[in-house]
């Protein structure tokens, strides 16, 4: 666990301008880490980290062999690509959860941040519902309709499944936009990985 | 869910003669259950024909037809048929395709069934291509989950329809899926039936055609009626 109960952001910018100006922008909401160049982010990476915040254009290691490092190492955590230019949708196919293009507002760092950290939310409300779907559908598939009347135990699981089915729709309101879509979907395909 | 409001609703009945299917609600999505051999691939393509004709977009996931073929049936179901009005998402992982068949449709190869993020890649690109051509609302069809289910675990396949569904109901589109009932455990099909909005059941009927009913789309289950 980090020190704080705050989500961590790891920003990965060569220009130290730039670098502590998304800093002074986020540390009132997040635990924030600075690195360099690539390598210095790999070094900084750790279970605890929530959000990466990556330069795609760096002297060394390029943003995209860090993402790729990153993925290789399985941290789940996600990943934004800063970009000088506005990228295509091939962002998207390259792995990446979001981009942003330079410059920066601070709003629009703050909503990308907090979106990727819903993802994350998503991914786990998502988990959750399964495991009671599947106990749910084990009671179904081992029991009489006479026995399922009767039972608490289901009830409250059908009671459960449905309250959760709701959560899951006000998260990211359901799955409003393409990257929302697509990163979710890569999630799904990394646990298979696991 | 907010998106859906001003959209028309969806109505089935010209394929399936249910009072459950003259109003369905954009955004939802349908599990065609049924053994193997009952048309449950025929009933998804007829509904999205159906679409066609009344001008809504049809967006076909396939893992078993390839993207040629699909194109060539859609063809000849709706003989005027615009191809800039059909998406297909060939999810065999083989080439060879019949690219003079696919026109103006808007295709896309994915590696195979259990490539998840591909196949949602291919799907935003149809989607995306049917809004340019000027369609607001349509029909997607994924056939089948038998299949994907063979290349990846329930878990992910619940979660995939799960996500889907969720896309699809901020589109304002309504998706079907079929299953094929006799190749998967009870608890696996409990599972995956827990994703969708409402199920079409098809069997063989006794003296010979085939009869479905519906359930959880509008109050209690039909009765199983002839089709």
């Amino acid at each position: 666990m980090s020190d704080s109960d705050l989500p961590v952001v790891l920003i990965v910018e060569d220009e130290p301008d730039v670098a502590e100006t998304y800093k002074l922008w986020l540390q009132q909401e997040y635990e924030v880490r600075m690195a360099q160049n690539g390598d210095e982010g790999l070094e900084q990476l750790d279970a605890d980290v929530d959000v990466v915040l990556l330069d795609r254009m760096m002297p060394g290691l390029s943003g995209d062999e860090v993402l790729e490092r990153i993925r290789e190492r399985d941290l789940g955590c996600r990943v934004a690509m800063v970009t000088a230019v506005e990228p295509d949708f091939d962002i998207l196919e390259m792995g990446f959860d979001a981009y942003l293009s330079k410059p920066i507002r601070s709003e629009q760092l703050h909503e990308t941040v907090d979106n990727l950290l819903d993802r994350s939310e998503y991914d786990s409300l998502l988990q959750e519902y399964y495991a009671l779907v599947e106990k749910q559908a084990t009671l179904e598939a081992t029991k009489s309709s006479a026995e399922l009347a009767e039972s608490d135990q289901y009830d409250e699981l059908t009671e459960r499944v449905a309250e959760m089915r709701d959560d899951l729709s006000e998260t990211l309101g359901g799955i409003e936009d393409d990257s929302d879509f697509i990163a979710t979907l890569r999630g799904l395909s990394d646990d298979d990985d696991n | 869910m907010t998106t859906t409001e001003r959209q028309t609703m969806y109505d089935l009945t010209s394929v399936l003669e249910f009072d459950a299917l003259s109003e369905v609600r954009p955004g939802s999505s349908i599990l065609i259950s049924g053994p193997a051999m009952s048309g449950k691939e025929r009933l998804a393509h007829d509904i999205l024909a159906d679409g066609l004709r009344k001008g809504d977009g049809a967006v076909v996931v396939t893992t078993g037809d390839g993207a040629g073929s699909v194109v060539e049936e859609f063809r000849s179901l709706v003989p005027d048929l615009d191809d800039s009005q059909l998406g297909v998402i060939d999810c065999r992982g083989e080439g060879g395709t019949n690219e003079d068949a696919i026109g103006n449709a808007h295709v896309h190869h994915v590696s195979s069934p259990g490539d998840l993020t591909g196949i949602g890649i291919g799907i935003t690109k149809a989607l995306e291509g049917l809004h340019n051509a000027g369609n607001e609302q349509g029909r997607l069809a994924l056939v089948s989950l038998s299949t994907m289910l063979t290349y990846t675990d329930k878990k992910t396949v619940f979660k995939f329809c799960h996500v889907l569904s969720s896309r699809l109901d901020s589109a304002g589109y309504i998706g079907v899926f079929t299953i094929d009932s006799g190749a998967h455990d009870d608890q696996t099909l409990q599972v995956i039936k827990q994703a969708f909005d409402g199920m079409v059941d098809v069997r063989d009927a006794e003296g010979g055609g085939r009869e479905a009913r519906v359930l959880g789309l509008a109050g209690e289950p039909t009765d199983w009626q002839q089709i």
